[in-house]
């Protein structure tokens, strides 16, 4: 076991050095850098120049990719030029406030989701089945952005009940930080509640086609050992699909980030594009994709370790 | 030349102890309380270490707040366009001899935030952090957009304590305008949190009537009242501001509506009528800004015909524009605002006429067969550009009935300002023949800045290649004279001739518009880009 | 990790397995399977109602010029924001007071493009690539799946929302995003489905009966391995219309006067205040379009039998 993680870890590394390889090729190809955006319309020319050569930008592009990468492996995730602020902190707290949506919005989908998706299993067919099957298809047909809108304007500004954006005031209570998360983790838990929903409802379709179950049940074996076997089978593909639904909900959330104003790590990466902040980008991009890789490695060993078979 | 005004400064010093005493009469408690909630239009907290990134909006909210320029802007009046005023310095003289020394007398006895005091020392100290490489203190990008403003500070040097003199690298009698955006940090500060800028930002010691207490990147900076601010007058009524950045308008407004903020900067303009029914204030006001199209003078555009432009001139509706805005726009004719006095008396007084604009075309040897083909660079947003995508599509709805065919190139705001500074036939202009962005008016430092053939791209800011003969030689005389007398003639002379000449399409200037709950009370809109926030209370 | 059948691409849509008995079925059937599955779809309401839907929804696109009751790029500024048939305007007017119907049906056309083509797009790129590296396997295998595990690595939105903020907006700029985006689980998809068709008998059987690498190919896999792309392509199509609207709606998509769902969405995201139900059209087009290409490709997966 332990020599598969091992694997799977030193397989990361390859694949992150490709991921910093296209972001840092990417951003050459966009027009103008950021000292363009950081001085102010009428600076000439000559000034933005002066600056380009303090950070380094005016070399070439190789260079600076090595300088970021030996930055990096020291620890280093560099400084915003254009806001002079280390990346590392500013990506810590933009992180650690996609996560306080993301958790939520995670925990409320799967639940939903799997429950939803069993119950229209066993009522295949029936309206239980359609009503279902149809909230978990809007789930994941829906424009959530559009979704986080139209409830903004429902529930913060039509009844005036819940806030229209921001975290609320750190000093805030926990019941007004508790408010200001629930109009974007429904938002954001439409996609998983229904992909989950999906998910789970095919397998244990499957499940329960599959003869040996209709021989326990004809065995009179209680329906709670069913149940118990269903699950063990419809979980390791659920999990694995919960796994890499919640590294969507992190890189993903830039939409509902953009339409509650929460400053998470999707508008940091929107910030960083607009301004062509290269450190900020890239940094913030290699940090997502890594946690997005760990997540998957961390999907492979649960399901290795629940079905053996998987070790390979 | 003594620009001083201390006899303004003094009646209105009274006017406000007055307003103070009779608020002090009518209710005790009344007095200084309250937390100002305002929405930015910003994507992100402008930068704290006193010389704020994110234009002019970031210099109104965390520039003059909390740190002062040897000179300020008078924000006191709502009635006229906003002029300069002493600030850490009580006066300056330009010297007869060499018109490039200039003298300043500085203000005595303020001190910074954290109690150091303000002298000499720390104003050549922050020379030194904007125009000197080598200096420990160097501040890349603050230095950067200082610089950007100031490009013709040569020199400075202490005389004593209180007096400090400063060289231009050529004679500017306007040189205190170009000042007015040059902020004062704290040195003593600076080393006290461990000679750092990063470190600084997070809690920076200026002069101003605000103090920061807490900077959140990406969500708020919350500022304290200054009680011992040398200003008397200028104490904030408030005891708290904080400021949110909040770059979508739909979540402004929301905000606002859900009580989270007292004040929001530039409400959609759609949902004005519905605020003001809901009992909010809509607070507008002339401001010097212009939402131009910057026109390309070079042989392949059809607009380097000075018929042509003012055809253009002639066939924009600038009521039904203003109408699309619901009112938080007001035409624009020229540079200045129609009806001042720097405004003059052009021959051209642009209204909707498209049979004169016809008129105009055929003569330029252009008509219903052979239309005026054009492409136009507009960007999706940007600071001060108001609402681009569908005014521009309405221009070109209006300019279609006189024979204009107009194309857009639709750019990010990066890639609009990278055009803007080089030249109209590089590669970066994309082959358009107009620029559409917003530019400040609020001087004749600006007009220098868009218009003198001196200031061609990619050296200055004149991105259009326009040279008047006529403009060039009185834009001179302004800059080498140091008799103020006669100036404003020759600034309504410099207005009549970018009317007439037509190097910009003239469309509308900005009104800058705010929303705010009726618990907001005492605001002054100043015509100006900045805005004073000491007077206003919160119930 | 990488060629683990991992359920990865449930994020967009199943990975669909192989039953060596079916598929050999299928070969010897030909033509008598895939009537099979016309019967199963004719007697399905659901999948016969959405594919009506988006029937019409491509024809009005394809048919804009006909169908549209206005010019959808001119319109009067006092009359904007109107409702429901304000004068001769059926679905009201819009920010700037152009027709909305007609904007409508043409934003069709740019809408569908984006989110259509490039999941076509993809299929071709990603379908040949995940077939030749699922039957050449070896080496060509290896580089084509290593790369695509580079670009696994990145949540599928961030790399088009970083590709289109960095490359800037256009139609262009948003076809090549989310063309690079759906490319991996293509290949992925397509590769397992190779290597499972590729290791049955009659593929042998073919190869040692002296029939050439590329005409086994041809024949027996692409047969075999297209529709169960094809079932998993269409699931795409909803993604891909719901990612495209959002980029425009960020503002990297598509470019104004042009008509996009995506772009009138965040264009009349302020009108919500003056005229809610105008403002709610295209998110409405934008959802029935989605939901009618899931539906679609949960019938087609159902009556081709494909498990999950």
């Amino acid at each position: 076991m332990w020599r598969f993680i091992g694997r799977r870890l030193l397989y990361a590394v390859p694949i992150l050095l490709g991921v910093s390889i296209i972001i840092f090729a990417l951003v050459q190809l966009a027009p103008g850098d950021v000292t363009d955006i950081l001085i102010p319309p009428e600076a000439p020319k000559e000034v933005a120049d002066i600056l380009r050569h303090k950070f380094g930008l005016d070399r070439p592009v190789y260079e600076q990719y090595f300088i970021w990468l030996g930055n990096l492996l020291q620890g280093d995730l560099g400084v915003s030029i254009f806001t002079n602020q280390p990346v590392g902190s500013e990506l810590a707290s933009a992180l650690s406030n996609t996560l306080m949506l993301a958790i939520p919005a995670a925990f409320l989908g799967f639940t939903l989701g799997a429950v939803l998706g069993v119950l229209a299993a066993f009522f295949r067919g029936g309206w239980l089945d359609k009503l279902f099957s149809g909230i978990a298809i809007a789930g994941v047909s829906l424009p959530h952005y559009w979704v986080g809108i139209v409830l903004v304007a429902i529930f913060a500004v039509t009844l005036n009940v819940l806030p229209a954006q921001g975290m609320g005031p750190e000093d805030g209570d926990v019941w007004d930080s508790l408010r200001h998360l629930i109009l974007p983790v429904i938002t954001l838990s439409l996609i998983p509640m229904g992909v989950i929903s999906r998910l789970v409802r095919a397998s244990v379709l499957e499940i329960l086609s599959q003869e040996f179950i209709s021989a326990l049940s004809a065995k009179g074996m209680a329906r709670r050992r069913i149940l118990f076997h269903i699950v063990k089978n419809a979980a390791p593909p659920t999990l694995a699909v919960m796994g890499l639904q919640f590294g969507y909900l992190l890189g993903g959330s830039i939409l509902v980030e953009t339409v509650y104003n929460w400053p998470g790590s999707g508008g940091l990466m929107n910030l960083a594009i607009f301004r062509r902040d290269v450190p900020v980008l890239s940094s913030t991009i290699l940090v997502l994709a890594g946690i997005f890789v760990a997540i998957n490695i961390l999907v492979d060993v649960l399901q290795a370790l629940i079905d053996p078979r998987l070790r390979r | 030349m003594t620009r001083s005004q201390p006899l303004k400064r003094f009646s209105r010093g009274i006017a406000t102890a007055a307003v103070g005493a009779a608020f002090a009469l009518g209710a005790a408690s009344a007095q200084a309380e309250g937390t100002l909630r305002i929405a930015m239009t910003a994507a992100d907290v402008p930068s704290t270490t006193g010389m704020p990134n994110n234009g002019y909006e970031g210099m109104r909210f965390l520039g003059y707040p909390i740190f002062e320029g040897l000179v300020l802007w008078d924000l006191s009046s709502a009635d006229t366009l906003a002029d300069i005023e002493p600030g850490l310095a009580t006066s300056w003289t330009q010297s007869a001899d060499d018109p490039t020394k200039w003298t300043f007398k500085l203000r005595q006895g303020v001190t910074f935030h954290d109690g150091s005091p303000f002298n000499a020392d720390a104003a050549i100290w922050n020379l030194e952090r904007y125009y000197n490489t080598d200096s420990p203190q160097f501040e890349p990008q603050g230095s950067a957009i200082t610089r950007a403003r100031n490009p013709n500070v040569k020199a400075y040097r202490k005389i004593d304590d209180f007096t400090l003199e400063i060289t231009t690298d050529r004679p500017l009698s306007y040189f205190p305008y170009l000042l007015v955006y040059m902020l004062y940090s704290s040195p003593t500060q600076w080393e006290k949190v461990g000679k750092d800028w990063a470190e600084f930002a997070k809690a920076p010691a200026g002069t101003g009537p605000f103090k920061i207490t807490d900077v959140k990147p990406r969500v708020s900076v919350s500022l304290d009242k200054n009680a011992s601010y040398w200003d008397a007058a200028r104490v904030p009524h408030v005891d708290k501001m904080i400021l949110y950045p909040m770059p979508e308008a739909t979540t402004r407004l929301a905000a606002l509506r859900s009580g989270q903020v007292d004040w929001i900067e530039v409400p959609p303009p759609d949902a004005i009528p519905s605020l003001k029914s809901a009992g909010y204030d809509i607070v507008t006001n002339s401001y010097p800004h212009v939402w131009p199209w910057v026109f390309d003078m070079s042989p392949d555009s059809a607009f380097a015909d000075v018929k042509v432009r003012q055809a253009a001139n002639y066939c924009i509706n600038r009521d039904d524009m203003v109408t699309l805005l619901n009112g938080v726009a007001e035409p624009s004719v020229g540079f200045f605002k129609k009806g001042t006095a720097k405004f003059g008396n052009p021959k051209n007084a642009y209204t909707y006429d498209p049979a004169k604009a016809k008129a105009l075309l055929a003569e330029a040897g252009y008509g219903p067969d052979k239309p005026v083909k054009s492409k136009i660079m507009i960007s999706t947003s940007g600071s001060g550009q108001m609402l681009p995508l569908p005014m521009n599509e309405f221009l070109q709805q209006t300019l279609a009935e006189c024979n204009f065919e107009i194309d857009f190139e639709v750019v990010e705001w990066g890639t609009m300002l990278v055009a803007f500074r080089n030249e109209p036939t590089e590669a970066t202009a994309l082959n358009v023949d107009a620029l559409n962005i917003s530019l400040v008016s609020s001087d004749i430092s600006q007009m220098a800045r868009w218009f003198w053939s001196g200031n061609f791209t990619p050296k200055g800011s004149n991105w259009g290649h326009w040279k008047n003969e006529e403009y060039d030689a009185i834009l001179a005389e302004i800059q080498t004279s140091t008799d103020p007398s006669g100036m404003e003639a020759k600034i309504a002379r410099l207005n009549e001739i970018v009317v007439d000449e037509a190097p910009w399409l003239w469309i509308v200037h900005d009104l800058n518009p705010r929303a705010m709950s009726k618990d907001v009370k005492g605001f002054v809109s100043a015509q100006s880009w900045f805005q004073d926030f000491t007077p206003v209370t919160v119930k | 990790m990488a060629d683990q059948v991992s359920a990865r691409e449930a994020i967009e849509g199943p990975i669909p397995t192989l039953d060596p008995a079916e598929a050999l079925a299928r070969a010897r059937e030909g033509k008598g399977y895939w009537k099979r599955v016309w019967e199963s779809l004719k007697d399905d309401k659901v999948t016969i109602v959405v594919a009506i839907v988006l029937l019409l929804i491509f024809l009005a696109a394809i048919f804009a010029p006909l169908i549209a009751t206005h010019d959808p790029s001119k319109g009067s500024i006092i009359g904007r924001l109107k409702g429901f048939g304000y004068k001769d305007h059926l679905l009201g007017t819009d920010e700037t007071g152009r027709d909305m119907f007609s904007r409508l049906v043409f934003g069709a056309r740019l809408s569908l493009i984006s989110g259509v083509l490039p999941v076509i797009f993809a299929l071709l790129i990603g379908g040949s690539l995940g077939i030749a590296a699922g039957y050449l396997r070896g080496r060509v295998n290896t580089v084509i799946m290593r790369s695509m595990d580079v670009l696994y690595a990145f949540p599928s939105i961030l790399l088009a929302i970083a590709i289109c903020g960095i490359l800037g907006s256009g139609l262009e700029n948003t076809l090549l995003a989310l063309t690079i985006t759906f490319i991996p689980p293509i290949v992925r998809v397509s590769e397992t489905v190779t290597v499972q068709v590729r290791s049955l008998d009659f593929v042998d059987a073919a190869r040692t009966s002296g029939a050439s690498s590329a005409s086994i190919m041809c024949r027996h896999v692409l047969n075999n391995v297209l529709g169960q792309i094809l079932v998993y392509t269409t699931s795409l199509v909803s993604l891909s219309i719901i990612l495209a609207a959002g980029l425009s709606f960020l503002g990297l998509g598509v470019t104004p006067p042009d008509a996009e769902w995506g772009l009138m969405l965040n264009n009349l995201r302020q009108a919500i205040w003056v005229n809610p139900t105008i403002a709610a059209l295209p998110g409405v087009a934008i959802f029935i379009t989605s939901m009618s290409f899931n539906l679609l490709s949960d019938g087609l997966r159902q009556a081709m039998d494909i498990r999950l």
